[in-house]
Order: C-alpha cells, then structure tokens, then sequence
C-alpha cells in the first residue's frame, strides 16, 4: 500500500512537473526531435531529511542507514538524456525499445517481470536502499523488489564465476571511498530503464563517498561492456541520508498489473 | 567471616559492573540451516494444533486439495512470501545480519528480508504485510521477537495451516554454548483459529562461509518453486 502511494506521489510529481514547466517538448534521444524516439523525463527523486531528523553520521566508513536517491534518470549515459555509448548495433536495439514505448506496448523488461533489475540499473531506484555494513561485508538492502546485493570485503571474485542478475559483488575501502567491482552479470536485464543492452562481459565499477557532513552519499559509477559499448562511461550520482524512513515490504509478485503477455508489458 | 565479606563484596561488584555495563548480546550472524524441515507443525508435546471447528475444515480442504496436487490456495506457488513462522520451516536457509538497533533476517527464498526492531513497542494500526511487523528484545541470552500485523491470506507451515488477521507470534532464539545451533520457540496466538496459545519449535544449524545463492521465484518454473 505504502509502494502504491509513492509510485502514486512519483507519477503525479512527474505529471506536476510537466505541467509546470509548460510541457516542454520531451527530450529526444540524440536530441532528434523525432517525438517517436522520446525520453521519458528524469525525476526530482529524494530530498533531504526533513528538519528534525538525526544529523548524519560523519564517519567516513560507516555507510549504515537508509539512502534515498535524488535525480532520478530513465537514461542512464555519460550525462542525463544522453545515451550510453552503445555500439550501433546496439543503438538500433535501444531506438526500437523507446519507439516500441512511445507505442504504449513496450517490451517486457527484467522489472515487469519481477526480475532483479541488474546492475547498474538497480542503484537507479526511486525507492530508498538500505546499507548495512557487517564486517566482511556492505549489503544493500533495495525496497524495490526486494533486491538484494552483497559486497563482500573478505574475497576476490570467484574464478568461475556465476552469471546472476545482480552479478558478484566485491569492495575495498581506498582513503574514505569504498569502491565496489562487479562482474558475473546474466543478459537478462538491461543497463537502464529506457533499454540500453548490456552483455555477460560488462563490468561495472561504483565509487561511493560521503560529503556533506555524512548527509549525502555521492555514487560516482563506471560501466564497461566490451560487447555492447563503443568505450566505458561514467555517470554521478548521489543519495540522501534519510534516517526518517523505514524501508517497507514490496512484493512485486503480488497481482503484477505489468506482468507482459506475449513479450509485451501490458499496463492495466 | 572476612572471607564471606570479600565475596560478598567481589559478588556486589559483578552485579554492579553488570548493571553498568550489561553483558553484550550473544552474535546470532552468519547463514542458518533448518535441521529438520517442519511439514506440519506440531506442539512442543508433539499434538496437533488446537485448531477451533472452522479453521479445522480449512485445513481438511487444503490438505484434500493438495492431495489432488491443488495448490491454489497457496501463495508461494505464485511466488508469495511464506509468511511466518513458516519461513523459518523451510529447507532455504536464512542469514542474520545483527546491528544494535536491528536484527535482519535474509532468506534465501526469493530473497525475502526481514527486519526486526530492537527495544520498540509493536505498533497498535499498522497494514497488513505478508512476513508482519517485528520488534525484539534481548531476554538475558535469548533474543524475544513479537510479530503481528499479518496478511491472512499466508500459511503457518508447510502443510496448509492458517490463520487470521489476528495472528501475534512470540519467537524466542537462544543459541547453544558453542554457537553452532540456534533454538526457536514460536508462540501462536490467533483467537480466531486456535482455541488456546500454542508453541512449536525448529532448531538450525550455522553454516560458516555459505553464501546465500540469488533465488528468483518469477524466474523459476513454477514445478521447481520450493514449497516446503
């Protein structure tokens, strides 16, 4: 129920925002204008705690607590409304998905299905994470969908290592950034929301770090994927502390109105 | 009598350095393992549970529905959560992550977590969730977990058993001297299916340096969907 009102508050931000701003003609992938090929606007995402809230903790290391994102982006490329550098293989692939959107009949991706939504989409949630820092290991703890990932401090990749679609995870701290390597990352997802493609061989690298006084959570992400992309990419992001909220139970299974018929994502 | 008086005085200083400084709590992390998966759960005298006459016909009619290898009216075969305590009566194992605040359970079963409020008091309107609301105290040795909140559509055990909205369970974990195993004790109480209290139990056994695996129930053939 709680899901459903912020999905509802999302969607009538997004409405509002729109309206606002006097409907500007929607951003265009390659900025064509081509209104076949439009994006779906980004969000405002998460403000700061509201006033009251305990401080954040400054502590450079201790990244516990919940983090909630601001500047939400259906794209996810070098900059917001701008394509990853996907070869044009790929590019062709993405246009059709957009198009394929702007229909209303889009193809069904790994979150309509109840999926994991794969990495680095998965980091791009309108929904607060939850980190939670043990000793061998950083778990985030996404309400959306219950995804779940775990960085583990203690080892290296795995040889062999399985493909999943949240992919192996592994950290270490360098000065006050942890950064975090995955690799293992199954083809059933896609890079963003909007439909960019990644491979099997995509490796994603996140360098977080706290600034402002432990109020911000700054995300700086690297993408590579010697099969879908042209070169690796980088994008920032970042993520408020928001000790006021608790992360609630999202059972995607439950009567999923997206579920997709015939590869198709129905909206009911 | 000068002795007496010394251990008398030493006895007064442990119990004042434990007022001021209460023993830590035992560590409950890493990856747990059910020892024997529960079917139907039992009493701890080994009983059936005290059922009142209408829950008894729900349990008849899921147990001849799934005899007819009927298994609509359970949730997990639509990917669901289990619900409690029947999650814990599963072969999947679980992690439990520990911090001061808050303890996470994190089952393998379609990743489901859990979340358990330290040192809180139950909230009285809280929506109904699939696995409730939880808060929990340290009880000397034992952690003390009171749940309720529940949705009434989930299942008790692994055998079809229900219960109502007003489901409350107490679990009690204590953990054994070399902290291997960890014991439960589950309190059911739920007026509106039981004509009394009940208890059951489930012991799990740790298993240092298992990770827990990335299981998706919507990506998994509905045959191959873990039941019990």
């Amino acid at each position: 129920m709680r899901n459903l009102i912020r999905t509802s508050l999302a969607i009538a931000g997004l409405v509002l925002t729109a309206a606002v701003s006097g409907a500007p003609a929607p951003k265009t992938l390659h900025d064509s204008g081509d209104p076949t090929l439009a994006l779906t606007p980004g969000l405002r995402g998460a403000d700061k705690a509201p006033p009251g809230s305990p401080p954040g903790n400054p502590d450079p290391h201790d990244l516990n607590g919940v983090w909630w994102m601001s500047g939400y982006q259906y794209l996810l490329g070098p900059e917001p409304g701008v394509a990853p550098p996907l070869k044009p293989k790929y590019m062709a692939i993405l246009e059709r998905r957009i198009r394929a959107k702007n229909r209303g009949t889009p193809e069904a991706d790994a979150s309509t299905q109840c999926f994991p939504h794969g990495m680095p989409r998965v980091m791009e949630s309108p929904y607060p994470i939850e980190i939670v820092q043990t000793p061998e290991r950083i778990t985030f703890l996404h309400e959306v969908a219950h995804n779940i990932r775990r960085i583990w401090l203690n080892r290296d990749h795995p040889r062999k290592v399985a493909h999943t679609f949240l992919g192996d995870s592994v950290g270490h701290w360098e000065g006050d950034t942890l950064v975090v390597d995955t690799i293992g990352l199954n083809d059933r997802t896609f890079i963003d929301d909007e439909g960019s493609s990644h491979s099997t061989q995509e490796h994603v690298v996140e360098r977080y770090r706290k600034i402002d006084d432990g109020s911000t959570l700054e995300l700086i992400m690297t993408v590579e994927d010697p099969v879908t992309l042209e070169h690796p990419y980088s994008y920032r992001r970042v993520f408020r502390w928001r000790p006021d909220v608790r992360p609630q139970e999202y059972v995607c299974e439950e009567n999923n109105r997206n579920a997709p018929v015939n590869g198709v994502t129905v909206a009911k | 009598m000068r002795r007496a008086g010394v251990l008398l005085a030493a006895a007064a200083t442990l119990a004042l350095a434990s007022l001021a400084a209460p023993a830590a709590p035992p560590d409950l992390s890493g990856v747990w393992f059910i020892t024997h998966s529960v079917g139907a759960l039992m009493t701890l005298d080994g009983h059936a549970p005290p059922l009142t006459p209408e829950a008894k016909a729900v349990v008849a009619a899921h147990r001849a529905a799934a005899a007819k290898g009927d298994f609509s009216f359970d949730g997990v075969t639509r990917c669901l959560p289990p619900g409690l305590p029947r999650l814990l009566l599963m072969r999947e194992p679980f992690e439990i992550l520990q911090k001061p605040k808050v303890i996470y359970f994190v089952h393998q079963l379609n990743r489901l977590p859990r979340r358990v409020y330290l040192d809180e008091a139950l909230p009285t309107d809280v929506d109904p969730h699939y696995l409730g609301y939880s808060v929990g105290r340290w009880d000397g040795d034992s952690l003390v977990v009171d749940s309720s909140g529940f949705d009434d559509s989930t299942l008790l055990d692994n055998a079809g058993l229900p219960h109502s909205d007003a489901l409350h369970l107490t679990e009690r974990y204590q953990l054994s001297q070399d902290g291997r195993h960890l014991h439960l004790t589950v309190t059911i109480e739920d007026p509106k299916t039981f004509t009394q209290p009940w208890s059951a139990q489930a012991d799990y056994l740790k298993r240092p340096g298992y990770e827990l695996t990335e299981e998706v129930c919507a990506a998994t053939p509905e045959a191959r969907r873990p039941r019990s």
